[in-house]
């Protein structure tokens, strides 16, 4: 097809207009990927947001391991007609609007009261350090064999009013007993 | 084998079937095209759900990129056998998992394409989006074998071909139940058709099939045989009559035949045919049914009765069929005649020959329109039959009646030339006798009248002798007389025929009554004469001869006595008919056709056969027709039918006696030395001078030497019938002579010699042998010249 060749050519040019700006490596552009996809298999309730056209907050906690990648992966995208937007977070206490959280490795100190301030909140945390789900993470992006493995604590995902579709879930590693 | 040439039941299950054959091809070819349509469309529905479940299953692994897991879920096609092959291709079109699993991926579309799925190749193939919250994350792609519908085809044929199977038999178990409806009746019908042709029997009749068409057909078959039926019942009737009716061969028993036949097996009231005569314009009752008759006494239209030609026949008579239903207004004599005695309907049927109608038949009966066309046909063929045979019973009656007269001319010719060949036989015996005897009954004669010394014994004797030649010379005479044809002029006078039978009478007394009286037996004499009767020409004496022996005959057939009746009447065209009629014996057929051979005789040694052959010979002699009725037992009427007379002639005077004794000189001349001898002697006595020549041409001699000696011959007697120089010439030699000189011709032909003119020329006068010595004196007397007058007497 030659409009999707165009396309698709389109987007060739994006990426490597973004690697020369300080490309991510191979597994956070995966990784970005992924983060913007967990808004296509969760869903919110509706009280998260004030309006139909509010968009979704993609936000970073901590220092940005994707650089302009996710910028680049979320622009033009939505999600239930909500466009997308990436926030990037220094402190926990910036978050207000928010609904998939990347903590970055580089708050896992803090891990414990990030995670717990941020309970109650109807946001998506997902983290990639071994102890993340120790502390009440919800999604924990784990490598085995250079693959990327989702890890998913669902009594958290649950006990922040979220839900995640079950195609999600059969891919990934859960845990946490249901709640019901 | 065609169709037309089946049997009537093959034929209409054939039909059935085929029709049922048809049906069934056509529900399973549309049956066929709509699954087949139907079947890609579920198939494409199918694998789409299949293609579009798959790839919602597969948003997360394309999502997440989880190899593992869209192997898993690919996996899950396996429980569609039909699908060969299954790619997903991620966001950017890359083939990012395949199934089977380790399945070559040269043979995926090396990029996805639009989606929708679509046949080709021998496989349904297509792409399915990937999409998750509206996010295209991919593309699916499947390829599905087409042995599913293989399969279900498979299945579908098999279904078709047992139901078919199923249908067809079905099919033909029922046309097999449901044609006898139809080929029952036609077969039924087919059947007695055949029965009919085969045995000829119209008497069959087909078994009734209900009220639809086969019940009407079946109704038209035997209505038909009916008619047939009813025309062989005709012909046969026809046939019957006319094979009767040409077996008579009188119109009265054909027409009574035919009536008869009609009226056997026609219902008519009245009939009976009728002879047209068209001159007279009338109709004649010939015969009349014999049922009909009653009715035909009371109509007046008995047999004989006329009926004049009025317009109500008119169109019959000239040879129409007519017929009329109701003849009450037709207002016609003839019609208002039969209306008044109840008839109503009336067939006229001309009686039809080549030369036109010559009668009618007439039939009528008493209901109105009442005699049937088939009647009426009959009617009128059967008046064509019994014309022919009429006509032909008429041609055979005038045949029989033309052969039966050439039978009786042939028969009287014949015994005419019979007669005329016995009659020339005895004639000839006639001759020899009268030649044998001249000598004895002239010598005998002389002998007595000159030797007056001779004894009283010897004058007996030579009475005798001269008795019998007499009795010989009359017996001879009456052969003769048998035997002459007319003489004309000789004699002939007119003759009272009832004065002769008078005569008759008296001469036969002895006969019919004293000798019969003396045996005790009578016989009766009846007559019944015309006194009116006129003359006939001829000579008395002979009719008179004929005559007697009528009557002799007549007594010799009643031994045992009867009745004789003499009857003259006037016969047709002025004939004189004289009848002797006797109530004896009569004759049968034999004795009747050769009752007038001379010596023909049924009495035995009594008889001469010389009586009726006489008769005969008289009656040609006078122009007169003899004829016979007579039956055995009947008696025989003899009768003789003289023609009219044509002049009365003066009766001749007697002639006159003979004259004073004379001397001549004569010569005879004769070849019977015998003969001459006797005549020179003879006539010497009378005191002639006689001399004789042996011979014609010796007579002529001895008769001019005698004249050139001067002493010539006063008179010549000469035989007739002499070897070379016969009595003609001797006659013709002396008249050229001396024409003065008369010539006497003795003769024993008698007169028989002159059947066909007068006397000869040259000769004065003729006498037969034997000549008596009156005969020869009166002769001589009546010829002597007179020396004054050199003529002869007339």
């Amino acid at each position: 097809m030659p409009v999707l060749r165009s396309l698709f050519l389109m987007l060739l040019a994006s990426v490597s207009a973004a690697v020369a700006q300080g490309a991510p490596d191979r597994e956070h552009r995966v990784k970005a990927v992924f983060l913007f996809n967990f808004a296509q298999f969760v869903d919110w309730p509706d009280s998260v947001f004030a309006d139909p056209d509010e968009p979704l907050v993609v936000g970073i906690l901590g220092d940005d391991p994707f650089k302009a990648y996710l910028d680049e992966v979320v622009r033009g995208e939505k999600v239930n007609n909500r466009p997308i937007v990436v926030k990037r977070f220094r402190k926990v206490e910036e978050i207000k609007d928010c609904e998939v959280l990347f903590v970055s490795p580089s708050e896992s100190p803090r891990l414990e009261g990030i995670l717990s301030s941020l309970k109650q909140k109807h946001i998506l945390t997902v983290g990639e350090s071994e102890d993340f789900q120790r502390y009440g993470g919800m999604v924990n992006f784990a490598t085995e064999g250079g693959k990327i493995r989702l890890k998913i604590n669902l009594e958290q995902v649950q006990e922040a009013g979220l839900s995640v579709s079950s195609k999600l879930l059969r891919l990934a590693d859960v845990s946490g007993a249901r709640r019901e | 084998m065609p169709l037309r040439n089946l049997r009537l039941q093959q034929r209409l299950m054939a039909i059935m079937l085929v029709t049922s054959a048809c049906v069934l091809v056509m529900t399973c070819a549309g049956f066929f095209a709509y699954e087949f349509l139907t079947f890609r469309q579920s198939m494409v529905r199918q694998l789409s759900t299949v293609a579009a479940i798959v790839a919602d299953n597969s948003t997360a692994v394309l999502a997440f990129e989880d190899r593992k897991g869209a192997e898993e879920i690919l996996s899950a096609l396996k429980a569609e056998r039909h699908i060969a092959e299954a790619g997903l291709y991620d966001g950017e079109g890359r083939l990012f998992s395949t199934y089977p699993k380790d399945a070559d991926p040269g043979e995926f579309p090396p990029a996805p394409a639009a989606e929708g799925f679509r046949f080709g190749g021998g496989y349904l193939q297509g792409f399915q989006a990937v999409v998750q919250n509206d996010k295209r994350l991919g593309t699916l792609y499947v390829k599905s074998d087409l042995k599913a519908v293989t399969a279900r085809f498979q299945l579908y044929g098999a279904v078709v071909v047992l139901v078919s199977g199923l249908a067809f038999l079905l099919a033909y178990l029922l046309s097999r139940a449901l044609q006898r409806q139809i080929s029952g009746p036609i077969l039924a019908l087919a059947d007695t058709a055949r029965a009919v042709s085969d045995r000829r029997d119209y008497s069959v009749r087909a078994r009734q099939a209900g009220t639809g068409e086969l019940g009407l057909l079946t109704d038209a078959f035997n209505q038909m045989l009916t008619q047939i039926q009813g025309q062989l019942t005709r012909m046969e009737l026809l046939n019957q009559i006319t094979r009767a009716i040409s077996e008579r061969l009188d119109l009265t028993s054909v027409f009574q035949v035919m009536l008869g036949a009609l009226e056997e097996n026609l219902a008519v009231d009245f009939i009976c045919v009728c002879r047209y005569d068209a001159d007279a314009r009338l109709l004649t009752v010939t015969s009349v049914g014999a049922k009909a008759a009653p009715l035909a006494e009371e109509l007046g239209m008995t047999a004989n009765a006329r009926i004049p030609i009025d317009d109500g026949l008119r169109q019959c008579v000239g040879g129409q069929f007519t017929y009329e239903p109701d003849i009450t207004n037709l207002r016609h004599t003839f019609t208002d005649r039969l209306a008044d005695k109840g008839l109503r309907s009336m067939a006229l049927s001309p009686l039809l020959v080549d030369s036109g109608v010559f009668g009618i038949l007439i039939a009528a009966r008493k209901v109105p329109d009442g005699i049937s066309r088939m009647d009426r046909e009959f009617l009128r063929q059967l008046s064509d039959h019994g014309a022919l045979a009429a006509h032909q019973a008429h041609l055979y009656g005038a045949l029989q009646q033309a052969y039966e007269d050439l039978r009786r001319s042939q028969q009287a010719v014949m015994e005419q030339e019979r007669l005329r060949a016995l009659g020339q036989m005895a004639s000839g015996i006639a001759h020899d006798i009268n030649n044998a005897i001249s000598p004895a009954a002239l010598y005998t004669e002389s002998i007595l009248e000159r030797e007056t010394n001779l004894s009283t014994q010897s004058r007996e004797h030579l009475q005798t002798i001269a008795h019998a030649i007499e009795d010989v010379a009359a017996t001879v005479a009456r052969m003769r007389e048998f035997s002459r044809q007319r003489e004309p002029n000789a004699n002939s006078v007119p003759v009272q025929v009832n004065k002769s039978i008078q005569q008759v009478i008296d001469l036969t007394r002895s006969r019919w009554h004293d000798t019969p009286q003396q045996r005790g037996i009578v016989i009766k004499i009846k007559t019944e004469l015309d006194p009116g009767l006129p003359p006939v020409m001829g000579v008395e004496g002979e009719i008179r001869e004929a005559l007697t022996n009528l009557f002799l005959n007549a007594f010799d057939s009643m031994p045992e006595g009867g009745t004789l009746t003499l009857r003259t009447r006037k016969g047709k065209d002025k004939d004189v008919i004289a009848e002797v009629s006797d109530t004896g014996a009569g004759m049968d057929e034999e004795t009747r056709r050769r009752c007038l051979e001379p010596f023909y005789t049924t009495k035995g040694e009594r008889g001469t056969g010389l009586g009726l052959a006489m008769v005969y010979g008289v009656a040609e002699r006078h122009g007169a027709e003899l004829q016979i009725d007579s039956a055995p037992g009947k008696g025989t009427t003899m009768r003789i039918v003289f023609p009219e007379a044509e002049e009365a002639i003066a009766e001749r005077q007697a002639p006159e006696a003979p004259a004073a004794p004379l001397r001549l000189r004569i010569l005879v001349v004769d070849d019977d030395p015998l003969v001459a001898k006797v005549l020179r002697e003879t006539m010497k006595m009378d005191g002639h001078e006689v001399a004789t020549a042996n011979g014609g041409q010796a007579g002529i001699d001895t008769y001019l030497t005698a004249r050139k000696s001067g002493a010539p011959f006063d008179l010549v007697m000469t035989d007739l019938g002499m070897p070379y120089v016969d009595g003609r010439k001797v006659a013709a030699a002396v008249k050229a002579a001396s024409s003065a000189t008369p010539v006497i011709l003795l003769t024993g032909w008698g007169q028989s010699l002159l059947e066909d003119g007068d006397m000869p020329p040259h000769v004065d006068k003729l006498l037969s042998k034997p000549p008596k010595m009156a005969d020869l004196r009166e002769a001589l007397a009546s010829l002597a010249p007179k020396k004054t007058a050199g003529g002869i007497p007339a």
